[in-house]
């Protein structure tokens, strides 16, 4: 099976395979690779919604640029819902292709693969898969990502939702970037939901990368989101830490 | 509606990668950890393709914030970068791994 015939088969079972919605330490996933680098990565979320208990999310993940064009990563998951105890709750394998080379294309573009194992077997397996986009204009990177996202062999009714993230920012300097992140969902990926059942957020966002010495490189982002829907978290602080060695 | 609206955004977005047109080339060459040439002039104004040679053993990483590029090149192996169109000014890149030798500046005008 060739790369187009493998993505092909990705998307059909993702389209054809219960609605997922965004975890508190989401992230914006970028379309670059970079070969050979390993990183450790660690992810943090946590959201709250007027009459509903605090959600917090974290993964621990270890990532490997495989190839000039495929980067794998694999993260533990742990959620944490009002006062309960953290508990685990996922392993998830991502995978990421880079389509051509930065620049070379009117749009940077990317794949990504996500397969997630929920400790609670009920959940059953998640994948989500869907193309990543990047395009500077001078000092300001735009990224847009559209994500199918499914549920199998789980106890809750199997649909295909679709979700979206994106990100702009001024790219100041190295060590501080800001801008705005949204996320959203819309639901079922042909038959959106009404508008004030989908979930939308955006809010302002920080980045930054400090080199450390060789290949050692320490990068971060950060944001904090507002609803912009009614059934989206009231607010939601989220962050990513990368070592990078 | 959705369905359309999502299969015409990814029909146009993905319908971009299709433009790619022959760019100016210029080379650059890592050796002992440095480049050469260190300044580059390219013309503003017009997307162009480095070639980046690296004739060193041990890997390095083209990296430049003001061009927005980071890309990893095997030791004894080449690899293309396209940057631009640019504005006219000096944009600055290094060799990450080996920052205090690896330096140069692309100069468009």
């Amino acid at each position: 099976m060739n790369a187009r015939a493998a993505v092909a088969a990705l998307l059909i079972a993702a389209t054809y395979g219960s609605a997922a919605h965004a975890d508190p330490d989401d992230y914006v996933a970028l379309p670059g690779v970079e070969y050979g680098e390993r990183e450790l990565e660690l992810r943090f979320g946590t959201a709250t919604k007027s009459g509903e208990e605090r959600a917090s999310a974290a993964s621990l993940a270890f990532g490997y640029g495989l190839t000039p064009w495929w980067a794998t990563e694999v993260y533990a998951k742990y959620h944490r819902s009002g006062s309960e105890a953290t508990r685990f709750d996922a392993i998830e394998w991502e995978n990421k292709f880079e389509i051509g080379e930065p620049g070379q294309y009117f749009v940077d573009m990317g794949f990504l693969v996500e397969l997630e194992w929920a400790n609670d077997r009920a959940e059953g397996y998640e994948l989500r898969v869907g193309p990543l986009f990047q395009k500077d204009f001078g000092l300001v990177q735009t990224n847009f990502n559209f994500l199918l996202q499914r549920h199998f062999r789980s106890d809750e009714h199997e649909v295909t939702d679709l979700g979206y993230q994106w990100q702009a920012k001024y790219r100041w300097r190295p060590e501080f970037e800001f801008g705005l992140q949204g996320f959203g969902d819309v639901g079922k990926w042909n038959d959106w939901d009404a508008h004030d059942v989908q979930t939308h957020t955006v809010g302002p966002a920080i980045f930054g990368k400090f080199p450390l010495g060789g290949r050692q490189v320490f990068k971060y982002n950060a944001a904090l989101l507002f609803k912009a829907s009614s059934a989206a978290p009231d607010h939601t602080l989220r962050a990513q830490l990368e070592y990078e060695f | 509606m959705p369905v359309r609206f999502v299969v015409v955004a990814c029909a146009l977005l993905g319908a971009t990668a299709a433009l790619a047109a022959g760019e100016p080339e210029f080379a650059i060459t890592i050796r002992d950890h440095q480049f050469t040439p260190a300044e580059i002039t390219v013309p503003a104004g017009v997307k162009v393709k480095l070639v980046v040679d690296n004739q060193d053993t041990g890997p390095e990483e083209f990296d430049s914030h003001a061009l927005n590029r980071e890309k990893v090149i095997a030791g004894k192996t080449k690899a293309t970068i396209f940057i631009g169109p640019l504005a006219p000014g000096r944009y600055p890149f290094i060799g990450e791994f080996n920052a205090t030798t690896a330096r140069g500046e692309v100069v468009a005008q």
